[in-house]
């Protein structure tokens, strides 16, 4: 996040983005809803891997239960629409609903240094499907509950009536995009600096008059905000709602992914829900596992003892060495 | 009062389960200041190779009825005098289990010998997926029965005032002691135990006065590996073997081994205690739900760790900048 989130302004770079942003605006045209629909929630897993992938790069914190921030949005999120409430107001306030419980959960937590993030967190992905199967009504108990997405209409002038797909899509396009710009405008600003300045020298970041709990506290807040708006945007695409379905191994797939596609960039992030989908899809089509979970784990092992910067940065060192030989040649 | 000994006594078996597995993480922290995330499904591996070994082959090779055949047996069962009785079965579990922690350290942590803990961690993390889904791989996700290694009829129990303390509490306890002995010694009275010290708090000057220390950290790899294989077996045999069981454990094994400070064995067993005892007193006495019954000693940690980050006998360190 650091190196790539920062305003560079190659004309290559610029390029590229230009690019994946004309290709993502005319998915909805080349492809079927059966793939759009897929479209959509890779994109909606891209927000996840990246609230991780934020937290974990800036800070160096572990947190084995954005899972649970992705239920509370989600669970949020259909909660605020049976209150007949506007789906982009109700979208803003179950992102602030999972960031301000992330704070809650960040603040005793900072307080010790060591994994006891990590601790904590896994527990806490341990203890939300049996919570939430307490819940009642809020969160269907047990059985899950449907979500009212009836009142999510697409505006008439785009005339996409027939198409709720599409409109899914370019809503969450949009949501991804705009969270996208407030990460990066955040990082660059003197509130970025400051949570940089803590990972590098915690102790020294102190002494400069950086206050550590709020920094640590304030991304954390802000990583489960974009796992909520996951959620959320989850619970748009996918109407139904299970509490079980967010347990521990959402939770520690999430992070892994997060590490596999790379820390510190936002291609990280969309190579990390690329690899959450994909691994477990090729699984099934090749029929090689009967848990993907053990490739997640040997594929997360192979990138640390391999690819300290993950698939991104084994990229970008290729991309590098192959540039530098056609200068030479 | 009977009720409330009767609770104590509940909340004590799964204290010495907690107590066992925090010494396993207290042992490899003190040896390597690491903590390990893969400890349960390690020890699960142990696990089932003990239930390998002790499952008779037809029985499993029969499939019926609810019995879900169990892969290795007849493998297994060409071996001399197979099937075994269950404490020789708990004794193989145990040593797969420090011969995988021993191999992990070989090819896994030693390659990350000279990265940050972070790494580390995440290379746990990642063994813990990965062992997970290994086992469910090898084995399959079916719940099977495990035998107890202490007399577990509805009958066996002593009458302490009212309360009923099974003899499984008991052995559980008797196990714990042991444990709790053997590393004492181990920490305290020998050159290894030594050795550990030395290479936490310095491992480049350790080597440099010539203590072995790969050795020394496959050792404590071996033993902390090994009491996870034991653990496992005394949660299957209060409950059942199945796959993914040791994750909430492990947990709250952590929670026990940071309330009683992450560097100390005697504070790992008050921590076993306390966690299990909050676990069966706290939905006992509020109307909090027993299927949350993990929430509690969470609640607890947290609390005491805002108060004394060190815990209740860690030592605290001095950080310079």
């Amino acid at each position: 996040m650091s190196r790539l989130l920062q305003r560079q302004n190659s004309p290559a770079r610029s390029a590229a983005i230009a690019a994946s942003l004309g290709a993502a605006v005319l998915l909805p045209v080349i492809v079927n809803r059966g793939l759009l629909e897929d479209f959509s929630r890779v994109f909606v897993l891209i927000l996840a891997v990246l609230g991780v992938n934020l937290l974990t790069s800036t800070t160096g914190l572990i947190s084995l239960g954005h899972g649970v921030f992705v239920g509370i949005g989600a669970f949020s999120m259909a909660n605020l629409l049976d209150q007949n409430i506007p789906v982009i107001v109700a979208l803003v306030l179950a992102t602030a609903v999972a960031g301000f419980a992330g704070m809650i959960v960040a603040l005793p937590a900072l307080r010790v240094r060591g994994p006891y993030l990590a601790l904590i967190t896994l527990g806490l992905s341990i203890m939300f499907p049996p919570i939430g199967r307490r819940l009642g009504r809020f969160t269907g108990s047990a059985l899950g509950r449907s979500v009212n997405v009836d009142g999510f209409d697409p505006p008439d002038f785009l005339r996409l009536d027939d198409h709720p797909h599409i409109w899914n899509y370019v809503v969450c396009l949009m949501v991804v995009s705009v969270w996208f710009l407030l990460t990066r405008n955040l990082l660059n600003s003197r509130i970025g600096r400051a949570i940089r300045a803590s990972k590098d020298h915690e102790h020294a970041a102190a002494a400069f008059g950086v206050n550590l709990a709020m920094a640590k506290t304030g991304t954390f807040g802000i990583s489960a905000a974009m796992a909520g708006t996951a959620g959320a945007l989850q619970a748009i695409i996918d109407p139904y709602l299970n509490t079980n379905d967010y347990d521990w191994a959402l939770s520690l797939k999430l992070y892994t992914s997060a590490v596999i596609g790379g820390l510190g960039s936002l291609l990280g992030a969309v190579v990390g829900a690329v690899i959450y989908v994909g691994l477990p899809w090729l699984n099934e089509v090749l029929g090689l596992l009967d848990s993907p979970s053990l490739a997640f784990g040997l594929g997360l092992l192979i990138v640390i003892i391999a690819a300290p910067n993950g698939v991104v940065g084994l990229l970008t060192r290729f991309a590098k060495k192959s540039a530098r030989s056609q200068h030479d040649g | 009062m009977d009720l409330f000994l009767q609770r104590c006594f509940d909340g004590l078996f799964n204290g010495a389960i907690y107590a066992s597995l925090a010494l396993a993480l207290v042992m490899l922290f003190r040896a390597t200041g690491l903590l390990n995330f893969a400890l349960g499904e390690i020890g699960m591996v142990g696990g089932y190779t003990s239930l390998v070994m002790l499952t008779p082959a037809a029985v499993a090779g029969s499939g019926g009825g609810f019995r879900f055949p169990v892969a290795g047996t007849s493998l297994a069962s060409r071996l001399p005098g197979h099937p075994y009785p269950i404490l020789v079965a708990i004794a193989v579990g145990v040593i797969a289990s420090a011969l995988l922690g021993v191999l992990l350290q070989r090819i896994v942590l030693y390659r990350l010998r000279n990265r940050s803990d972070f790494v580390k961690v995440n290379a746990t993390i990642a063994l813990l997926l990965a062992l997970a889904g290994l086992v469910t791989e090898v084995w399959g996700g079916a719940s099977h029965r495990y035998p107890s290694v202490f007399p577990d009829e509805p009958t066996d129990y002593v009458n302490v005032f009212g309360g009923r303390l099974r003899y499984t509490t008991l052995g559980a306890w008797a196990v714990q002691l042991f444990l709790l002995l053997l590393l004492g010694v181990l920490i305290n009275r020998t050159k290894t135990g030594l050795a550990f010290r030395a290479i936490t708090s310095n491992a480049e000057a350790a080597s440099l006065v010539g203590i072995p220390v790969q050795r020394t950290l496959a050792i404590g790899w071996a033993v902390s590996c090994g009491i996870g294989a034991l653990a496992v077996s005394l949660v299957a045999a209060s409950t059942i073997l199945r796959p993914g069981m040791m994750v909430t454990v492990l947990i709250l094994a952590f929670a026990a081994a940071t309330i009683g400070g992450l560097d100390s064995p005697k504070g790992a067993v008050v921590g076993g205690v306390i966690v299990g005892l909050t676990q069966s007193l706290v939905p006992g006495y509020t109307p909090f739900p027993s299927e949350l019954a993990v929430v509690p000693p969470f609640l607890v940690m947290t609390i005491l760790l805002m108060f004394r980050p060190t815990g209740l006998f860690g030592t605290s360190r001095v950080v310079r900048v």
